[in-house]
């Protein structure tokens, strides 16, 4: 961060802290100002990630996990009669829950087929299932909502502020940071030797991961079998010096009168040194035990692993990462049946190869992957698909994680007469994002009185820690 | 232009170095420095003695001249004409209203003025791609999402079409706003079932193009009957509700159509500026545009509509099964069994709004329904300043003046004969506007934009001609790797980039947005750089590059430029022009010439062999065209 940065978030800081309300553009700035605390310094002698795994288009959790227990199942399949997974394809993959982690409505549930590998993660303890996880302003109930549905979240239903909120928690503040970007910021100090942002995203600039103080790092996934940093070619051109020479001063800070300019420059400063760090290290990633899926998704996950197997010293360097990857696809407006399958096998497959993976690498408590999407998806179809919903279910995997349960509230599934029905099968979440993501932070290394900077309406909740990690 | 610039491009033009290069009167002015420049290159190539002292005379008279108009801006009559438009405004203008300009678009503009000019465009003729891939198709040639990019490359660089040799493609301007629309009212080839139908998309943009100086309502129907929209945003198979199955209206058509292509989130000030409920309250109060009872009323008016041929029973199943085949083309057509005619529609509520309560009472038919409900969206107030807005980010800066955005939805609301969303009229008062014409002055360090990637191509093959032996215009690999964008390619209806996307850091802190900004990532920052540079090392005409021999590979035509790079700083100066409008700062300009006077390197791409003025030239056109397209200065329009 340049000096002149710093100047003006002091500016900002001194600005904020005198007086304009969390709701202005400046909140961001309130975590920033506990980061510039000279008296609590966030530093950690231990090594700790989260990945986010974002589901864009709106995953259709309803149809992830399924009751299977025979009064469920049938309340399910008459809420969904074009759109029903059959009873025999969800029964091998029944979960069998810890005691003190059964589904909170007492139905039994299974997996979509497709999910079937993350059965044993499950069975396992490495996986637990958050149920009905969505945008919230604070609990509300459906008569709360249908009488004054300014209660909720403003553009409810719309991808972009859904995915929004999702990724910053913040649906009063349109221009928050995403809540990986604020805890980054907070924990400033964390990686104090570090050459690379703690935020890191693999599948372009995410929301997720916009910060105030700490800018992400966008690096590609591997591709055809290739993870290799890609430098700008003129820069190792043969008898080119001069020419390196003039690209790097076209570039040089101060260089630019304006604004747009020096952002370009900088950025572009940025990726050059950016590869001169990984590119002297991303040849010696260890070969992957268990291949991963040579998909997208997979190619993504596979950098992530990468980059983790960098984290020591004398490499990145890195005591606490952040980590944003995505797919695509889950807007099943259309063909759901058709689509649906294929996204969430790979999405299986690849979350199984990335476990393997950090078990290699002897970090499974230490790595923490956690599902997030636009919204789940309605109760009722437009025949072939589902629309825009509200809240939806989440995976939660890791060795920390306080896995084979459930936690939270799961929704009734009934067409009629549904409590958790906001209208038109858009289930209203019965548990916030703030509560989910909160849960996360404590264990990455957020202090309890901290949490409250990252997510200001935590305090409407009764239960601000989820309990999901240990 | 920059100041310092104009000395050496007189010295080169004239081969006389003593003329300007030795006024120091010239090198300090700045204002009617074009104009110089044009009056001597007008005099090029006219070389007698006798005349050659007329030149000098003209020139120091010009030096003169520009000086005296630095001193007091004094206007000049009597027979000598001063150029109304000098070479660096014109080429500034082609950049916001075309793909940028040539040499002779530069002269054309210049000749007749800017609003001769559009009113020239406005009536050039249309450049379509459905008949290239028509032909491909006659041809017994393979027809993928490629043909269509082969046609608008074709279109947007001005290439010779081997469909038809004839047509010159000189729809720059419609080509330019149908682009900007495309990134607005967003369908792409990356959706699994559009994939195959190039077709389609074709017609698709086809379509943008055909309304790029119509009217915004003959739009908003054209884009919502386009099949390629209908199975993108699945309006297309859309079926009314049924209780029995808890079947309800597919939603995602009217939402979007609301959200993305008319009216926006929030009720909007005349201005653009959010509309702020509570003035009192700190920060701004929106207010919702609509809520979620008017997105069902809007998916329940666009039921029963699909495939046209199909039928009530077939309605399921009726798939054109050949991607050519006209249904993938034709306007969607309504069955009527689907459509649901029985439920009164919440439409979109505003002041002075048509319908009583902007409700919808049932009964009509599909047609007739979604007659009135795209009537409702058009004449919500918000409508003007929301396309206004958009279409001045995607054609000139970020960041306009609410003022700005202001008298353009005016416009919108009004093109001065009582028509409504008259986007001819818009596109003109846009480009004409004084923030459009004189924002870099103004606000010389925010005004503008950033290039976007696709576009840095297309101005490469424009100035520097591209060409391939066979016509044909083959990438090896998918624009998307290499740009992060390719036409009708998003990677969802939120386009590549978000209209308020702002880049972290200083443009953030400022309250600025930077659009574009949001594709242009680390990884963005190599592949970019990366494929440009591969294209201008190898892909030229005479290269050696086996790759380069494809006789469907555009080649660049350096002839001309390898003529000026005689002389580094001619060279520079005319990309100057050609390339930044004349915007590139002194600092920028020497670290070129220092560069292209620089030593020679062993291998010069693509050459083997060839005289040292060969291996220079190339050299020098080859580093500068490369080290200008990746450039911080280069990749802000301004």
């Amino acid at each position: 961060m340049t000096p002149d940065r710093r100047a003006f978030l002091r500016r900002s800081l001194q600005a904020a802290l005198g007086g304009v309300a969390l709701n202005s553009p400046l909140g961001n700035l309130v975590a920033v100002a506990a980061a510039a605390r000279p008296a609590v310094p966030s530093t950690f002698s231990d090594y700790r990630a989260l990945v986010c795994v974002f589901l864009h288009g709106g995953n259709d959790s309803f149809s992830s996990v399924v009751p299977v227990s025979p009064v469920d199942y049938a309340i399910y399949q008459a809420t969904r009669p074009a759109l029903a997974l059959p009873l025999e394809q969800i029964q091998p993959n029944t979960l069998v829950p810890q005691p003190d982690g059964m589904p909170s409505d007492g139905a039994t549930y299974g997996l979509h087929p497709s999910l079937a590998p993350l059965k044993a993660l499950f069975e396992q303890q490495q996986l637990a299932i958050v149920a009905n996880v969505g945008p919230l302003l604070g609990p509300i109930t459906k008569a709360q909502y249908q009488a004054n549905p300014l209660l909720a979240p403003p553009q409810l239903f719309s991808h972009s502020d859904q995915a929004n909120f999702w990724q910053t928690s913040r649906p009063d503040d349109a221009s928050a940071d995403g809540w990986g970007g604020r805890i980054a910021d907070l924990l400033l100090d964390a990686n104090p030797d570090a050459t690379l942002p703690m935020t890191i995203s693999i599948q372009g600039q995410s929301l997720f991961q916009r910060g105030s103080l700490i800018d992400q790092y966008v690096v590609r996934g591997c591709a055809g079998g290739s993870c290799a940093a890609e430098r700008i070619d003129y820069l190792g051109t043969y008898q080119n010096q001069l020419g390196i020479q003039t690209f790097q001063a076209l570039a040089a800070e101060g260089a630019q009168s304006h604004m747009f300019e020096r952002a370009y420059a900088r950025a572009t400063r940025r990726t050059i040194d950016h590869y001169e760090t990984l590119s002297a290290l991303i040849s010696t990633v260890p070969d992957w035990n268990v291949p991963f899926p040579s998909t997208n998704l997979g190619g993504q996950l596979r950098q992530v692993a990468n980059l983790i197997s960098l984290r020591g010293p004398g490499a990145l360097d890195m005591h606490r990462q952040l980590f944003f990857v995505g797919q695509g696809g889950y807007d099943t407006h259309d063909d759901q049946l058709a689509i649906q399958p294929g996204l969430l096998a790979d999405l299986a497959q690849s979350l199984v190869a990335f476990q393997a993976a950090m078990a290699q690498l002897g970090v499974t408590d230490e790595v923490t992957t956690f599902t997030a999407s636009d919204f789940g998806r309605t109760l009722s179809t437009n025949g072939d698909g589902t629309d825009h919903g509200w809240g939806g279910h989440h995976f939660v995997l890791g060795g920390a994680v306080r896995g084979g349960r459930f936690y939270g509230r799961m929704p009734s599934l009934a067409q009629h007469d549904n409590p958790d029905d906001a209208g038109y099968g858009q289930i209203i979440p019965t548990t916030g994002v703030d509560q989910y993501a909160a849960t996360l932070a404590a264990w990455y290394g957020v202090n309890t009185g901290d949490l409250p900077l990252l997510f200001p309406r935590l305090g409407e909740y009764d239960s601000p820690n989820l309990g999901f990690m240990t | 232009m920059s100041t310092a610039g104009i000395a050496p491009s007189v010295a080169a033009a004239t081969n006389d170095a003593i003329i300007c290069a030795a006024s120091p009167t010239c090198r300090w002015v700045s204002f009617g420095a074009q104009e110089e420049q044009a009056a001597i290159e007008g005099l090029r190539g006219v070389g007698t003695p006798t005349i050659r002292y007329f030149q000098i005379a003209v020139v120091l008279m010009l030096c003169l001249v520009a000086r005296a108009r630095a001193a007091d801006d004094l206007v000049f009559g009597n027979g000598f004409e001063v150029p109304a438009i000098s070479e660096a405004d014109a080429a500034r203008f082609l950049d916001q209203a075309t793909f940028g300009g040539r040499p002779s678009d530069i002269a054309q503009v210049r000749n007749l003025g800017y609003e001769a000019w559009l009113e020239q465009q406005f009536s050039a003729p249309i450049s379509l791609q459905k008949p290239y891939l028509d032909w491909l198709h006659a041809n017994s040639q393979g027809v993928y999402q490629q043909a269509r990019l082969e046609a608008w490359f074709m279109q947007a660089a001005q290439m010779t079409d081997p469909s038809d040799p004839t047509h010159a493609h000189s729809d720059q301007l419609r080509q330019r706003v149908a682009f900007a629309l495309s990134e607005i009212m967003v369908v792409s080839d990356r959706n699994a079932s559009l994939l195959f139908q190039p077709w389609a998309l074709a017609d698709y943009y086809d379509t943008l193009a055909r309304n790029a100086f119509g009217n915004y309502r003959q739009l908003l129907e054209d884009v919502t009957l386009h099949p390629a929209m209908g199975r993108y945003l699945s309006m297309l198979g859309n079926r009314k509700a049924d209780d029995v199955l808890n079947i309800r209206p597919d939603e995602n058509y009217a939402r979007e159509v609301l959200q993305l292509f008319s009216v926006g989130l929030v009720m909007l000030n005349p201005d653009g500026t959010v509309f702020d409920s509570d003035p009192v309250m700190p920060g701004v109060q929106p207010v919702p545009t609509y809520d979620q009872n008017v997105v069902r009323g809007f998916a329940h008016v666009f039921t029963g509509w699909n495939f046209s041929g199909c039928t009530a029973q077939n309605y399921g199943n009726c798939e054109p099964s050949n991607p050519y085949f006209a249904p993938w083309f034709t306007p969607m057509q309504p069955v009527e069994a689907f459509h649901d005619d029985t439920t009164a529609k919440q439409l979109l509520v505003y002041p002075g709004v048509g319908l009583p309560g902007g409700l919808l009472a049932p009964g009509a038919n599909a047609q007739q329904e979604m007659a009135a409900a795209l009537d409702n969206v058009f004449h919500h107030p918000n409508i003007g300043p929301f396309i206004a807005r958009q279409l001045i980010q995607r054609l000139v800066t970020s960041n306009p003046t609410p003022a700005y955005v202001g008298r353009i939805a005016a416009v919108f609301d009004d093109d001065g004969q009582g028509v409504r969303g008259n986007l001819r009229a818009v596109v003109r008062a846009l480009l004409l506007d004084p923030e459009a014409r004189n924002g870099h002055l103004s606000a010389p360090e925010t005004f503008g934009k950033v290039r976007e990637p696709i576009a840095r191509l297309v101005k490469l093959w424009r100035i520097a001609p591209g060409a391939s032996a066979n016509g044909r215009v083959f990438q090896y690999s998918h624009p998307q790797d290499q740009f992060a964008q390719l036409p009708l390619g998003a990677p969802s209806v939120f386009n590549f980039f978000r209209p308020d996307f702002a880049q972290s850091g200083e443009i953030r802190d400022a309250g600025l947005v930077s659009p574009e900004f949001q594709i242009h990532t680390d990884t963005q920052l190599v592949s970019m750089p990366n494929y440009l540079g591969w294209r201008i090392f190898w892909f030229w005409q005479g290269s050696n590059y086996d790759i380069a021999a494809a006789p469907e590979e555009t080649l660049m035509d350096y002839s001309e430029l390898r003529a000026l790079a005689v002389n580094s700083a001619a060279l520079v100066d005319r990309l100057n022009l050609l390339m930044m409008s004349g915007q590139m700062s002194d600092y920028m300009r020497q670290l070129l010439i220092a560069r292209l006077d620089g030593p020679l390197p062993d291998q010069i791409p693509g050459l083997s062999g060839g005289t040292t003025e060969e291996r220079r030239s190339l050299f020098r056109v080859q580093q500068a065209l490369y080290l200008i397209v990746t450039s911080p200065e280069f990749s802000i329009q301004k």
